[in-house]
């Protein structure tokens, strides 16, 4: 379990991803939102919403373009609100955390694999 | 987003538990997520309808090594492994 802080234990959460079962009738919106620090050159877009339970693995994704000629390097980081919420969204896999380059006029798909945690559903606050 | 924060609570990010999926710099794996949206678009953006094209689209990736190889049970899709 990620418990109280959001602090994950490595090598336990695929153990949970197995045997974690969906919490079917607890439906969560999940928006992405999409924000370019002003000197990184890339163009970078959300593609969906999407509608997830808890316990449930997700997919999503996001697209960016580096529209100049030369290739351009960026880093993501994320943001989750409400912050109550946030301590329950785990990510699997995704773009984040580490430098990414593109290539001059290269667009790419970039996916973010996560579910919430089965958790959430007991949580008075959320 | 990060901000400066002096005493209320902020979000701390945390980096992914299998980490990055390098760039699809090929597109070898777009017509796998063309059809996951596809499928979104199709059930009104819920999830739970389109697992099977959220598999295959990790599956396209670990077979071109554009993901670490994983038991598709701890990726959440025991249920599926026959489909």
């Amino acid at each position: 379990t990620t418990g109280l802080g959001g602090s994950a234990v490595a090598g336990h959460a695929s153990d949970q991803i197995e045997n974690m079962v969906p919490v079917k009738d607890r439906i969560i919106k999940v928006t992405f939102n999409a924000d370019v620090h002003a000197s990184l050159q890339w163009n970078f877009r959300q593609q969906t919403e999407i509608y997830v339970v808890p316990g449930e693995t997700a997919l999503a994704f996001y697209k960016a373009k580096n529209p100049t000629d030369k290739p351009v390097v960026g880093i993501s980081t994320y943001n989750v609100v409400p912050f109550e919420a946030g301590q329950y969204f785990n990510k699997i896999q995704c773009f984040c955390f580490e430098e990414q380059r593109l290539n001059p006029q290269e667009e790419v798909d970039m996916p973010v694999f996560f579910y919430i945690d089965p958790e959430f559903a007991e949580d008075p606050r959320v | 987003s990060t901000a400066m924060n002096f005493g209320s609570k902020s979000f701390q990010p945390r980096p992914p538990d299998k980490g990055s999926f390098p760039l699809d710099h090929f597109g070898e794996c777009r017509s796998f997520k063309e059809k996951f949206m596809k499928c979104l678009r199709d059930n009104k953006f819920e999830n739970a309808l389109c697992r099977k094209e959220s598999k295959a689209y990790l599956e396209c990736r670990m077979e071109r090594q554009l993901m670490a190889q994983e038991p598709l049970e701890k990726l959440g899709f025991g249920d599926l492994i026959d489909g």
